[in-house]
């Protein structure tokens, strides 16, 4: 008898274990409504509720994490959407940068997309007509308040594929007290630069000059700082890849030229951003290419130093630009029916609700991708007006190309294999060789 | 009748649960991967189509490859080496009596209980040029004037790689060797003694043999764990310089998560899965049939 037992509890055990792996496929595993009246676990694209009058819909959305607080925040969101809304079953999971790639792609791979996707890429789910356009999911109203421009950055053959959720603008910091103790001015060209990173390092051997970051985490933002200001860039006038450019072997021989005359922190390949602003709030390094949320972090850093903001310097006489970068929103097509893109727009409309979406761009320091969003932030606080004056005529990395995840991380590879002494034109006309294959 | 069929069955019966297991996690996506690395992957991860041996041709055509598969190579030899002939040692000099063993043995588990992305991150901040305890550690005492660079070549960041692996991998050899060491009748070096063998005639004559078993299990599976090693690469230089300090693992993930070439990661990872087998197969055959012998 007791074999019988033990027989059975065995083949139990293994029912259940079974039962935990084939659970993988389904739609909404995180979903926080398990009602007995809901069948999400079943199929997650055709929830309803027979007892109640409107229908029930469940959304499964995945947001990156800028900071501290963005978990906070969208646990707030989804409290208060769901009282408002309590027939929309909300789950939000905030992943980190380091993960949200590999947590979308097994996702996708396992036939289990999120519905709507808070990221910065999206060319590759468009490639694979795994996207809705977003004038599908987006009511009208909520569409006409996004700049334009933005809006642009996700056009792939005329159809808008994203929505922008915030963007950030970058400008030169200074700390305004090593450049008067140095006696130079802020530069604007690259000759003056040059300048003031010999005229501070005679100041003080210890301080860095100038802070450059040409990780794997963020190296492609050094690409543009110094080929957009030099006249080149990614690409040319016709938006086709120009990556060995005559510009951009002249700005990155430049960048590298000043590393090796010993003006930037010792490790470019390994100094990721956050590293300099270490070193910029603590004083170590005089100027660097930060992005519009130092002022953020630097305060919470509990740093205090007497630092200014300034346009990124240029060379051959080319206006500066400022290099942009903007996240997004974008929806699976996941088959939805009419009650659930219903909700899917719903949510859309509540989270770019003027206030509630200033308040999600302040939440971490970013710039506003909405026109009336800009006003509002503009209004309330100078310094970001002209930061929203930055970030309306900055350029972006041609993210709707397929091609870019090669190209960052080719531009990525050109400038460290040029730190290790490569030649710089050899290396970008590979990469281009290999992106045009 | 009946009774006998079912002890027949019983074993069976009770290692089903470690199979299925075995099936789900292991087997199943081993397969993936193998499936995977012989298919057309867009950068969605989505598979378009066989694509035959396509994946591994072009990850064999990279000079990056050539240059991972050598690093790979250093990593595990000197990491595996190193840290065994260390793990000896401490093992030998932990067997003895003497007074505070106990607290030795607690220390020595330290480094192996510790997360490796905790270790991994501690060594990165000692060696830090520029916010580095150990520049700081150096300047306080007088002995340099001004920071050093400990790190200015992608080859001085491996080595303090290895450096970490070692240190991290050291407590796995002592204990194995150790159990091992306890295992051995104090008759044997007794009688040794008396036929008045020396210490390295007994270390070499009794010991080694001995703790042979201990030592090929705790070698082979270190193999595994040093060549399949992420975390501390991965917090001290994510494969930079160019791929410098890149090994298979670290290759492969960025690969898959940064290039959105999940096809040749498939491809790198079959490589490595490939490599290892061999490795440990020939080390396996070759220590136990020596033993045999």
């Amino acid at each position: 008898m007791k074999k019988f037992v033990a027989l059975f509890l065995a083949l139990t055990l293994t029912c259940g274990l079974a039962a935990c792996g084939g659970g993988n496929g389904s739609g909404d595993s995180g979903s926080t409504n398990d009602d007995s009246g809901s069948s999400a676990a079943e199929d997650s694209t055709d929830t309803t509720d027979e007892g109640g009058s409107d229908e029930q819909a469940a959304i499964n959305v995945i947001a990156a994490q800028y900071g501290q607080n963005t978990t906070k925040w969208w646990a707030d969101f989804v409290k208060d959407f769901t009282t408002e809304y309590p027939n929309i079953d909300l789950t939000v999971e905030v992943e980190s940068w380091n993960d949200i790639y590999t947590v979308v792609n097994t996702r996708i791979s396992n036939n289990d997309a999120p519905d709507i996707l808070n990221i910065d890429v999206f060319a590759n789910y468009q490639a694979d007509d795994l996207l809705l356009p977003a004038e599908d999911f987006v009511s009208k109203e909520t569409y006409d308040k996004m700049y334009p421009a933005f809006l642009e950055q996700s056009d792939v053959d005329g159809t808008i594929w994203a929505i922008p959720d915030l963007a950030s603008a970058r400008a030169l910091y200074y700390n305004a007290d090593i450049l008067e103790a140095a006696n130079v001015e802020v530069p604007t060209t690259w000759d003056e630069l040059t300048e003031a990173c010999k005229a501070i390092k005679e100041y003080d051997s210890k301080i860095y000059p100038w802070g450059i970051d040409m990780t794997t985490d963020e190296g492609q933002a050094a690409f543009a700082y110094y080929t957009w200001n030099n006249g080149g860039g990614f690409v040319d006038d016709d938006g086709n890849w120009a990556l060995n450019s005559a510009e951009n072997v002249e700005a990155i021989k430049y960048a590298v030229s000043l590393v090796n005359d010993g003006y930037t922190n010792s490790d470019p390949s390994n100094d990721t951003r956050y590293d300099l602003q270490d070193m910029f709030g603590a004083g170590q390094v005089a100027m660097m290419i930060g992005p519009n949320s130092i002022p953020t972090y630097i305060a919470d850093g509990g740093y205090s130093i007497n630092y200014e903001v300034a346009p990124i310097p240029t060379n051959g006489g080319n206006d500066s630009v400022s290099a942009g970068v903007m996240d997004r929103f974008m929806c699976f097509d996941n088959g939805y029916s009419d009650a659930e893109l219903d909700a899917i727009k719903t949510f859309f409309d509540y989270f770019y609700e003027d206030e509630r979406y200033s308040d999600w761009v302040l939440m971490e320091g970013f710039l506003p991708a909405t026109s009336t969003g800009g006003e509002i932030l503009a209004e309330a606080d100078e310094s970001m007006a002209s930061w929203v004056d930055i970030v309306g005529s900055c350029k972006f990395y041609p993210t709707a190309k397929t091609e870019w995840d090669d190209v960052k991380q080719g531009v990525i590879n050109v400038e460290q294999q040029a730190l290790l002494g490569g030649d710089v034109q050899e290396l970008l006309d590979e990469l281009q060789a290999e992106i045009a294959e | 009748m009946k009774n006998k069929f079912f002890r027949k069955v019983e074993p069976y019966i009770w290692i089903l649960p470690s199979i299925i297991l075995m099936a789900v996690f292991i087997l199943i996506p081993i397969i993936f991967v193998f499936r995977m690395s012989l298919s057309d992957v867009s950068k969605a991860g989505i598979i378009k189509g066989f694509s035959g041996l396509a994946n591994f041709t072009k990850v064999l055509n990279s000079s990056a490859f050539k240059l991972v598969l050598k690093n790979t190579i250093v990593w595990t030899v000197s990491v595996v080496c190193l840290s065994t002939i260390l793990g000896f040692i401490l093992a030998l000099i932990l067997n003895n009596e003497f007074r505070g063993r106990k607290i030795a043995r607690a220390i020595m588990v330290f480094p192996w209980a510790t997360t490796l992305v905790i270790q991994a991150s501690a060594w990165k901040f000692i060696i830090d040029t520029d916010y580095g305890t150990l520049n700081t550690l150096l300047l306080r005492l007088g002995i340099i004037e001004q920071s050093v660079n400990w790190t200015p070549t992608p080859e001085a960041y491996f080595m303090w790689e290895i450096a970490c692996g070692i240190f991290v991998t050291i407590p796995f050899v002592t204990f194995c060797v150790l159990s091992g060491l306890q295992s051995i009748d104090s008759t044997y070096y007794e009688a040794a003694t008396v036929d008045g063998a020396n210490y390295w005639q007994k270390l070499f004559q009794i010991t080694l043999p001995l703790v042979k078993s201990s030592l090929t299990v705790s070698t082979v599976l270190n193999i595994i764990y040093v060549f399949n090693s992420f975390p501390i690469i991965w917090t001290i230089t994510k494969g930079d310089p160019a791929n410098h300090t890149d090994t298979l693992v670290t290759y492969l993930y960025k690969l898959a998560f940064y290039n959105g070439k999940q096809g040749q990661a498939a491809a790198v990872s079959v490589i490595g899965f490939l490599i290892l087998l061999v490795c440990s197969s020939v080390y396996m055959v070759y220590t136990l049939r020596k033993g045999d012998d």
